[in-house]
């Protein structure tokens, strides 16, 4: 089983006008392919940080980390850039639609930015798949909260579907994914989530407060003060290379 | 295409409305200005060319050579023919003085003649002269010899038909001295006529009109070959009064057009911030989608140049459509139809939308597709960047270009950075005041108001500046337009003098001041004058002082006076009184360009006899004033010994123009210099040049206008959100208002406030650098000023938001989400 996501040492300091401030201090992970591992922590543990760090939004103070084979931390912005419109997609908490587009122009925003010719008919599946085919030309405040986030959810795998319908070998990143939902549609947002993860074999990394939710996946990081204070990683679930280090 | 794209669907949001309609706007408040400066200043040009009915004129008191004139044929350039004598003309037993003037079939090359061919018809515009044998007259002198149309008369040997009566010819005021009545012949009757003998004294002018560089090429060959006799004459030295009218008024208008791009930029800066701001998180989404930063600058630049093409387009077809409405709607107000302007405008309004594009629209761009990815996980849009100050310099130093070619001036450029900067500083100093309010102690609405703008200190300072800038350009363009226009109204009011009568012989005098004074007619006193010629100055003759000056070549003419006449002014020296009661008072700028100063003995030559006479006062006066002026005013009794004329003005309602024929008859050896004709061309030229400014200053309120929505737009969605909140909370309506109305009033107040400073500083250096005009103190302003900045700020802010207090205000938070 391939590694899609690995870090190493990660430390990360910010400065304030009260002296640097330590975010995550030495971080070390590995998550293979087509797996899950769930982040949780109080706010301010530092899940999101990492989770940005994780994604290539931003870069380490120090330490190591490569996506899909490769160490985003050695790249620039613009190839980071680059490597996420290839392999990476997002499910923001507060959904992150752009508002003056239509929900179908939504889910086709990230094939346009690569430069795809069949982007609307792609956002038109993906739509379909988490069942708002009936819903491809309504805006986003046309929408319920539960419906925005399965636009996303839509969006985010289609960003990460390279030219097909599925897609395979491609991670995303959802950071609390139900945080902006009633338990109804969190439950219905999340199975809709691990469906389509489980059905285009994508590796899915997730924040949330969610103990319920972080029980759904393989592995589980506890963050407190910036640092992980306990993992728990099935035996099963792991295998041979696989492996969370604290 | 993908920007296209997103621009088409950005659209449908709402987001780049205002971008686009600021620069629209912008484009077409300048394009219009620009074409209307251009069409006006084409016209008053053509009609301040038909002053001199030529674009250039060589005036001479000789033939010039015939090699001139060929090499004139050889340029090209159009010529025509005038020569202007005073004679006799006779008809049976009637004898009139008259001005002749004989015209060439060219005649007049710019502008028009009106004519009647019976009494009772109505004038018509012609473009030439007599035929051979004819004669036009001036109607007065019909009545005057007992004469109708269709009559002959003699001048010389030759007779002649009279079959026109002359209304109006372009170049009456051509020379001051054209006494008596005038009388248009063919040029080529001349001859049979036998009057012009060697030694007469006759004008002759020559006309020419062609291109610029023609004419340039002609004069350069000209001028270093003409004599004493001869002498050029251009729109400047024709017309003087009408020239600074027009200089005056283009320094208005460019600078009008400066102000309006001004504006305009800001309102773009301003929509273009808010723009860049709401489109943060887009871009920290399409960031975290994998888009890299040269993509998203694509994207967005991309878009905005296709938004500023389409914008531009829209605002030079709508600025054209504009100047060509309001041609149309104030025809009938233009003396001489504005012709076509030329594609300058359309070069204005592009480099405007350009300048506003690059200097103020894009830098938020640059700052845009800097926006950290990581933002979409933190939820913080406001994107604190220190460097945004690099954003401001663009702007300020496309629009300093920008007025710098508008302007052509590096003086006014400099003093509108100046004023920038001490605006933005004063905006700062007063922002700083306005947070500084205690909270506690205040009422709700005030406490509100008062939170909401010490929450918002730092974009308000460039908010304060933003309405300051547009109140400023409102109010010195309206205090600069009533002060040019007070002006030109003073320089000619409605009833100044317009009839000079002069050679008044003393025994004639009580019996011209009964006739005047018996006509009630408003006119000057009656003022002696002798001719003399300045000979020498302490003792040294003046043609070894300076050869150059006119005023010493020439004879002079020397006047005395117990009193110091109207629009005099003494600057050095004592005027006469009892103990000073020898001298001569100077004119103050004659003194200078002859090098003369208080105590230096002039020498005269009057009639063959010497007189001297030492300087005792300097004095000012005024040109324009239409009265009798004097270099050399000579206490009472200095020249009793010299034989003196007097001479006179007065205002002759055009109602009364036959009293003219009355003076005649009566004192026939009195001349009349008729102005009349003159004052009106004047008169309608300057009328026109202020329309032209009233009509710019409506669209700088456009413009201004467009400034306050912008600015109250560009932080309307927090305020929107705020309200929304405080009314959740159970604020009620009343209150939300009423804070509303003071925070923007108090904002509308300090920009008020700065305004007025600028103002008064601006109209400074404007009244006494640009327009040559008196510094004065505007107290009206200081009320004025933050009175409009409460009134205009306030309604607009208040009114923009008014949305937050009248929709329930879940709406207004899902719309904001």
């Amino acid at each position: 089983m391939s590694v899609m996501l690995k870090a190493e040492n990660l430390h990360h300091r910010v400065s304030t006008s009260e002296g640097p401030l330590t975010l995550l201090n030495d971080i070390s992970l590995q998550l293979p392919t087509g797996q899950s591992l769930a982040i949780t922590g109080a706010s301010g543990s530092g899940k999101s940080t990492l989770l940005g760090l994780l994604a290539g939004l931003d870069r380490p103070t120090e330490g190591k980390i490569w996506l899909a084979g490769q160490e985003i931390t050695a790249m620039d912005e613009e190839q980071r850039a680059a490597l996420r419109a290839r392999c990476v997609g997002f499910v923001f908490q507060t959904f992150q639609l752009l508002p003056g587009l239509t929900a179908q122009e939504n889910v086709m925003l990230p094939s346009e930015l690569r430069g795809e010719r069949n982007a609307g008919k792609r956002a038109q599946e993906f739509l379909e798949r988490v069942g708002l085919g009936h819903r491809l030309h309504h805006y986003p405040r046309q929408l319920s909260g539960g419906e925005q986030q399965r636009v996303a959810i839509a969006r985010a795998f289609c960003s990460i579907a390279n030219d097909s319908s599925t897609a395979d070998n491609g991670i995303l990143f959802a950071d609390e994914p139900t945080g902006s939902l009633d338990a109804h549609n969190g439950e219905k947002v999340i199975d809709l989530l691990f469906k389509l993860n489980e059905e285009t074999n994508t590796t899915l990394v997730l924040v949330t407060h969610e103990q319920r939710l972080a029980e759904r996946c393989g592995a589980h990081l506890r963050m407190a003060a910036g640092e992980i204070t306990t993992a728990d990683i099935p035996d099963n679930y792991l295998g041979d290379q696989a492996e969370v280090s604290v | 295409m993908l920007p296209l794209k997103l621009l088409g669907r950005d659209w449908r949001g709402g987001e780049l409305a205002l971008i686009a309609t600021a620069l629209v706007l912008a484009v077409s408040c300048v394009t219009a200005i620009a074409h209307f400066s251009d069409r006006l200043t084409r016209a008053m040009y053509i009609q301040s060319q038909s002053f001199l009915a030529a674009e250039r004129v060589v005036q001479s008191s000789k033939v010039v050579p015939q090699e001139w004139l060929s090499k004139a044929d050889e340029l090209g350039l159009e010529q025509a023919q005038t020569t202007v004598f005073a004679s006799m003309l006779s008809a049976g037993d009637e004898f009139q003085f008259a001005s002749v003037k004989a015209v060439t079939d060219d005649y007049p090359l710019v502008g028009h003649l009106e004519m009647r061919g019976n009494a009772s018809d109505e004038p018509r515009t012609v473009q030439q002269g007599p035929a051979p044998g004819e004669v036009w007259l001036e109607a007065r002198l019909l009545p005057l010899m007992d004469l109708q149309i269709g009559d002959q008369l003699q001048l010389g040997d030759g007779d002649f038909a009279i079959t026109g009566i002359l209304d109006h010819e372009p170049d009456r005021g051509a020379s001051l001295f054209s006494m008596g009545a005038r009388l248009m012949m063919h040029q080529s009757d001349l001859a049979e006529t036998n009057i012009l003998q060697p030694g007469s004294r006759v004008t002759y002018r020559y006309l020419f009109s062609g291109d610029d560089a023609a004419l340039n090429s002609y004069f350069n060959w000209l001028k270093p070959q003409l004599t004493e006799h001869q002498r050029v004459i251009d729109l400047e030295e024709g017309q003087p009064r009408v020239a600074r009218t027009l200089d005056r008024a283009e320094s208005f208008l460019f600078l009008a057009a400066s102000l309006a791009v001004l504006l305009a930029s800001v309102a773009v800066g301003l929509a273009a911030r808010r723009y860049s701001l709401r489109h943060a998180n887009y871009v920290a989404v399409m960031k975290s989608l994998g888009a890299g930063k040269n993509k998203i600058l694509g994207i967005y630049i991309g878009q905005m140049t296709a938004l500023a093409l389409i914008a531009t387009a829209i605002g030079l077809a709508i600025g054209s459509l504009i100047q060509s409405q309001a041609v149309n709607l104030l025809e009938g107000f233009f003396p001489v139809a504005p012709p076509p302007s030329g594609i300058q405008p359309l070069w204005v309004g592009l480099a405007t939308g350009v300048a506003c594009v690059i200097g103020f629209a894009m830098p938020p761009l640059f700052r845009l597709a800097q926006t950290d990815p990581m933002q979409t996980l933190r939820q913080d849009w406001s994107n604190p960047d220190k460097r945004e100050w690099l954003g401001l310099i663009p702007g300020p130093l496309s629009m300093l270009l920008l007025i710098w070619w508008l302007s052509g001036s590096l003086a006014i450029t400099l003093a509108l950075l100046a004023g920038l900067g001490l605006l933005i500083a004063g905006a700062a100093v007063v922002n700083r005041l306005l947070v500084r309010g205690r909270l506690a102690s205040l009422g709700g609405s005030w406490r509100i108001a008062l939170g909401s703008l010490q929450r918002r200190a730092g974009f308000n300072t460039l908010l304060i500046a933003a309405f300051g800038t547009g109140l400023l350009a409102m109010l010195a363009m309206f205090y600069a337009r009533t002060a040019l226009i007070d002006e030109w109204q003073m320089q000619l009011p409605e009833n100044a003098p317009n009839h000079f009568l002069v050679n008044i012989a003393p025994y004639e005098l009580d019996g011209v001041k009964q006739k005047v004074e018996g006509k009630n007619l408003e006119g000057t006193e009656f003022y002696p004058m002798v001719r003399g010629r300045l000979i020498a100055v302490n003792g040294t003759p003046v043609n070894e002082r300076d050869q150059k000056d006119g005023s010493i070549r020439r004879e002079l003419n020397l006047s005395w006076t117990d009193t110091v006449p109207a629009d005099n002014k003494i600057v050095a020296g004592e005027w006469w009184s009892e103990d000073l009661n020898e001298g001569v008072s100077v004119e103050v700028e004659v003194a200078a360009r002859l090098g003369l100063s208080l105590g230096d003995v002039l020498r005269f030559s009057i009639g063959g006899l010497e007189t001297e006479a030492t300087i005792t006062s300097l004095r000012t006066l005024d040109w324009n004033s239409m009265r009798p002026n004097f270099f050399m005013l000579f206490a009472p009794g200095s020249l009793d010994t010299f034989p003196a004329t007097y001479i006179q003005s007065f205002y002759l309602p055009p109602e009364d123009k036959l009293f003219v024929n009355e003076l005649v008859k009566n004192f026939p050896s009195v001349s009349i210099i008729e102005l009349d004709k003159i004052l009106e061309n004047i008169r309608e030229t300057i009328g026109q040049v202020a329309i032209a400014v009233e009509s710019v200053l409506a669209l700088m309120l456009v413009a201004g206008v467009l400034v306050l929505v912008a600015g109250v737009r560009a932080s309307i969605a927090e305020r929107l959100q705020e309200a929304a909140v405080i009314r959740t909370l159970g604020g009620r309506r009343q209150l939300l208002i009423r804070s509303l109305m003071i925070e923007f009033g108090l904002l509308g107040v300090a920009a008020g406030l700065l305004a007025s400073i600028g103002t008064e500083a601006t109209l400074a250096v404007l009244t006494q650098r640009v327009f040559d005009m008196p510094f004065q103190f505007h107290p009206g302003l200081w009320v004025i000023g933050p009175l409009a900045g409460a009134l205009l700020v306030g309604t607009a802010g208040t009114l923009a938001c008014r949305s937050a207090v009248s929709q329930p205000p879940l709406k207004v938070l899902r719309e904001l989400a």
